[in-house]
């Protein structure tokens, strides 16, 4: 489909929108006809209003580009896509031309191949020869399609030696470093900021060869998506500040993984080099990700780095944590389990904790006779609870977002709770044109929305608002989001009944879609209450246990005080945070890209990460540190492999084990029912947000703390605000 | 008889000849082995070969003939600033065909592309010469030194500092031997 | 027989240049031969050049190594400017060609060190990847 979009929805937020291109669409899609047009004479079948670049790729020829991108709009302008079409005087920019009917494209003949090596040699003729310098060396289109297409000399000669082009380079922030004289001016990155991450941030100066790329004035690109924009620069213009001169393409290792900053699952890919991780790259998953990734999640490896825990650690007669070896450091924490009853044992998972370490950890526990199981996201627990799954998942999936033809969103921030929902979001309301409401605090999620008001209120009588009435009441398929931070509140059981009440309303009898939608902050919460954790921490600080396990807990949920005077803290996980300044015992653990671990996103979508690389020093995998400790104390646990304990998770929930799969979750009228009993009332005061600015997006975990880029991020936001 | 018909068949005597019995060939012949002459004969060879000038080299004082494109140890070179050349492109990294260099590289303060690690394995390095000719700066080389032999094998290990070591050392015949070979270059 | 009186001559020329009879068998006892030729240059360590080009190529050109030396002479002791011109590499000596400019940041020449205590043990030249966490100390 030629792709056209609504520039009103794109660039301003005032104008209202008109629904004349929706109908468009909608009488296109009617008209299933295709078209055949001959692709160096074989014929193909299109759908009319394809472009010629889409035809040639259908009769599987790929035609070289710069400026085209198929999720972007088309711009036009880089010229490298010209193709020779018969009856017509030049040659045509295949990225812009819509088929017609017998056309005859020639995608091999010399007037195509003359353009080609044309466009390229003006390309070239501004661009530097510092290839040898550039990080995207190895992997940069311009090189490739020189190859392939340019021509083996240069004609250029600078007689009247004024050299090069050359631009100024722009500072615009610590994560996108710009060089901009090898800028080929495709306009990607203008077109991604201000059609995906929806700030229109960057821009064109001037004509021609004068045509520059940047700011306008010297400021920060602020979103929280700007990596993207390394990726989709043809060139090496944009390129990674922490990645930059570190390492070759093609000297790195790449393995699959999936991201855990937030509770989306981003598929991802691990560079790594000699035991090292140069850099996280976005993995296509159309479903989830389709190609973009998140700041935090791109750039936070470094922190993978620094704050490691390596040895064992436990704490002497002075109050000092001293390394031991594994020997002692289980023998202590032996100790301080066998001295006490079951009951008297809990623990606290914190985000981002693998499935398989979750359960060895419950059935360590289950095994000495402890129920106390929690997380430190809290979700309510009265009427049906985590029992159904319905109730915690986001039921109606991220790709069921572009579906939709309405959205309210509740107490969350997604642009920064879970950036790629964010963008799906955006993306409906730009091509679909839906309407999106909001209840919460004022803030900008990069797109229009209607401000419902920001306190419980407002929920309350939601009904009674214009945006239910005219918009969420009409949808075919409403979806209501809600934020996990609203039910952080103490009345979350009223939120989510209320929330719930409404979501019931909506839904169309007889219809399968799926209205409410719960969005998940952490990566580990879903897993975690799939296997029968006990979301909050409530029942710790209660019931004061003797042996506390945090599982790479750092959020100071539980603190030194609320525990007893005689508690041992046994902390588990990678980093020297929260978690184990409070620790008596330190186990190091591995963090997400050092194991073969299962994380369930916030659709309910298991979905499994790869050894990167090992462990650092004598931090070992989770769950085999918990199976370990197991063996010592006498009661071995049943598994001693990842099959083993995948067979465990598969008995336990068999979703766990169907990777990247979403499994139906059907339960909402039952749910609505056990509900009804509670008499809660929503108390009236406003929702808050723990992410409101983009500098609150940035540390939020042991990995993205620990990290030196994510703290410059930090830094250069309160200098720019 | 029938291949003779042909004429395919040549008798040759490929034996030796039948020594002269003549009365003087037995004297000579009997006087030659009693008195060991070709014994002495060849005395007298080894003996000349004191006197003729030697056909091998007096090394270390004489050396050999060597080509300007001589591939020895290897060095990192310098621009005449002193400033290094390697600009951790990693190109010779990637065209050893012995996987012998390993480079590390990060932004200097100065924010210019450099290496933290240059290592080359000598030991597995082959002497190729694809580094220096990967080098789109000049930088590493293959000097003309070959005499580096060493005692134990992690000598061979060369880092950064040795190979930058080596290039302040031979700077001098590196780049007389360049500049009488770019030409042909 | 001329042949002969030449090789006289030779000799004599040898050890006349050598020091009379006691250099000359020095000498020989040191390199193993005597010859003659004429002194191109001396480098900055005192090492001495010789060429005659009656001998053949190989032969033609030969260093002194200096007295510092004494019987610890050694191939590698060759500076990298006259190293050229004994390897044949040029015909100019550094003395009358410069083969580059004199730097600052060049250094003196070194002899090949293994097997003394001044011999090149390699070390890493990056930091540590991982950083481990310190856990902070009570008092």
């Amino acid at each position: 489909m030629l792709r056209l979009l609504p520039n009103s929805r794109i660039l301003s937020k005032a104008i209202p929108p008109v629904n004349i291109s929706y109908k468009a669409r909608e009488c296109a899609s009617k008209a299933a006809e295709t078209v055949e047009v001959f692709v160096d004479d074989k014929p193909v079948q299109v759908q009319p209003g394809s472009t010629v670049l889409q035809a040639c790729a259908q009769a599987g020829v790929e035609i070289p580009r710069f400026c085209y991108h198929e999720r972007l709009s088309i711009a036009g302008n880089c010229r490298m896509c010209l193709v020779e079409v018969e009856r017509s005087p030049k040659p045509v920019a295949s990225c812009a031309m819509p088929v017609m009917k017998g056309m005859k494209i020639k995608t091999d003949s010399p007037i195509t191949k003359k353009a080609r090596e044309g466009v390229m040699e003006f390309l070239l003729v501004n661009h530097p020869l510092d290839c040898p310098i550039c990080d995207q060396g190895g992997e940069c289109d311009l090189q490739d399609q020189s190859m392939n297409f340019g021509s083996d000399k240069s004609r250029f000669t600078d007689n009247q030696f004024l050299g090069k082009r050359a631009v100024e380079d722009k500072d615009i922030g610590p994560l996108v470093k710009t060089i901009m004289t090898r800028c080929i001016q495709c306009t990607r990155c203008v077109r991604f900021a201000n059609e995906i991450a929806g700030v229109s941030d960057l821009g064109t100066t001037g004509r021609g060869n004068d045509l520059q790329i940047g700011t306008y004035v010297e400021k920060m690109f602020k979103s929280e998506l700007s990596g993207n924009v390394i990726d989709i620069c043809p060139v090496g213009a944009l390129t990674s500040k922490p990645y930059a001169f570190v390492a070759r393409p093609w000297e790195l290792r790449r393995v699959d993984s999936i991201d855990t900053m937030d509770a989306v699952g981003s598929n991802i890919v691990v560079c790594t080099r000699g035991g090292d991780i140069m850099r996280i790259l976005p993995r296509i998953h159309e479903g989830i990700n389709e190609e973009w990734l998140a700041d935090k999640s791109r750039f936070s490896y470094d922190g993978l780095k620094r704050q490691r825990l390596t040895s064992p650690m436990i704490k002497d007669e002075s109050g000092n944590l001293i390394s031991v070896d594994w020997e002692t450091a289980l023998l202590r924490v032996c100790d301080a389990i066998t001295s006490v009853k079951g009951a008297e044992i809990a623990a606290i998972a914190g985000g981002q904790v693998d499935a398989e370490a979750l359960i060895a950890m419950k059935d360590l526990l289950n095994k000495l006779g402890s129920e106390s199981l929690n997380t430190e996201e809290i979700f309510p627990m009265d009427g049906s609870g985590t029992d159904l799954r319905s109730n915690y998942l986001l039921n109606s999936s991220i790709e069921g977002i572009e579906e939709s033809d309405a959205i309210l969103l509740i107490g969350c921030n997604p642009r920064y709770e879970a950036p790629l929902l964010n963008a799906r979001i955006r993306k409906a309301f730009i091509h679909n044109e839906i309407e999106v409401g909001y209840l919460g605090p004022k803030i900008d999620l990069s797109y229009n929305y209607q401000h419902l008001g920001d306190t419980t209120t407002s929920l309350e009588n939601i009904k009674s608002s214009q945006f239910y009435k005219e918009h969420l009441s009409k949808a075919k398929k409403p979806m209501i989001i809600l934020g996990s931070s609203a039910l952080q509140r103490a009345d979350g059981t009223a939120v989510f009944a209320k929330t719930q009440q409404i979501s019931n309303e909506l839904k169309e009898a007889g219809s399968s879609w799926r209205v409410l939608n719960v969005l998940q902050r952490v990566a580990s919460q879903v897993a975690a209450l799939d296997i029968g954790y006990r979301p909050g921490v409530e029942n710790v600080r209660n019931n004061k246990p003797k042996v506390l396990f945090l599982l790479h807990a750092d959020n100071e949920t539980v603190r030194r005080e609320d525990l007893g005077k005689d508690c041992v803290v046994i902390y588990q996980g990678s980093h020297g945070d929260q978690g184990a300044l409070m620790a008596d015992i330190v186990l190091p653990g591995a963090a997400y890209t050092e194991k073969e671990g299962t994380y369930v996103n916030t659709e309910g979508r298991a979905q499994r990460t790869l050894v990167a690389v090992n462990p650092p020093g004598l931090a070992r995998n989770d769950w085999r540190i918990t199976r370990a400790l197991s063996e010592m104390i006498g009661q071995p646990l049943s598994y001693d492999n990842t099959n083993e304990i995948r067979d465990r998770l598969a008995e336990m929930s068999p979703n766990l084990v169907k990777f990247d799969t979403v499994e139906e979750a059907n339960y909402f009228k039952q749910s609505e029912e056990l509900f009804k009993d509670i008499k809660e009332k929503i108390k009236q005061d406003s929702f808050s947000l723990p992410m409101i600015q983009l500098k609150d997006y940035f540390m939020t975990d042991p990995i993205t703390r620990a990290s030196p880029t994510m703290a410059q991020c930090v830094k250069a936001n309160n200098k720019e605000a | 008889m029938p291949l003779k018909l042909y004429g395919l068949a040549r008798n040759v005597n490929i034996s030796d000849k039948d020594p002269d019995m003549d009365w003087k060939s037995i004297t000579d012949r009997a006087a030659t082995r009693m008195f060991f002459k070709e014994l002495f004969k060849g005395y007298g060879i080894t003996g000349s070969y004191l006197f003729r000038e030697p056909a091998t080299i007096n090394y270390p004082f004489e050396k050999g003939p060597l080509s300007p494109r001589f591939r020895g140890e290897h060095a990192l070179r310098r621009y005449p600033s002193g400033e290094e050349r390697c600009i951790a492109c990693k190109l010779c990294e990637a065209i050893c065909p012995a996987q012998a260099i390993t480079i590390e590289a990060e932004t200097r303060e100065d924010g210019s592309r450099r290496t933290t690690r240059y290592d080359i394995d000598m030991t597995k390095c082959i002497f190729c010469g694809f580094c220096q000719e990967a080098c789109p700066v000049d930088a590493i080389v293959e000097g003309p030194n070959f005499e580096y032999s060493t005692e134990t094998h992690e000598e061979l290990l060369y880092n950064k500092e040795k190979l930058l070591q080596n290039g302040d050392k031979w700077e001098a015949e590196i780049a007389g031997n360049l500049k009488a070979d770019y030409l042909y270059r | 027989m001329s042949k002969y009186l030449e090789k006289l001559r030779n000799c004599r020329l040898a050890i006349k240049q050598n020091g009379g009879i006691i250099g000359a068998y020095l000498q020989l006892f040191r390199t193993d031969e005597l010859k003659y030729g004429n002194h191109i240059g001396t480098d900055k360590y005192g090492n001495k050049y010789y060429e005659n080009k009656s001998y053949f190529v190989a032969r033609s050109r030969w260093i002194d190594y200096a007295p510092k030396y004494g019987y610890d002479f050694d191939g590698s002791q060759v500076p990298a400017d006259w190293h050229r011109w004994l390897h044949y590499m040029t015909d100019d000596p550094p003395t009358k060609v410069k083969p580059c400019p004199d730097r600052e940041w060049m250094t003196d020449h070194e002899e090949n060190l293994s097997g003394t205590t001044g011999q090149y043990v390699p070390y890493s030249t990056v930091t540590p990847k991982i950083h481990s966490w310190n856990p902070p100390k009570n008092n």
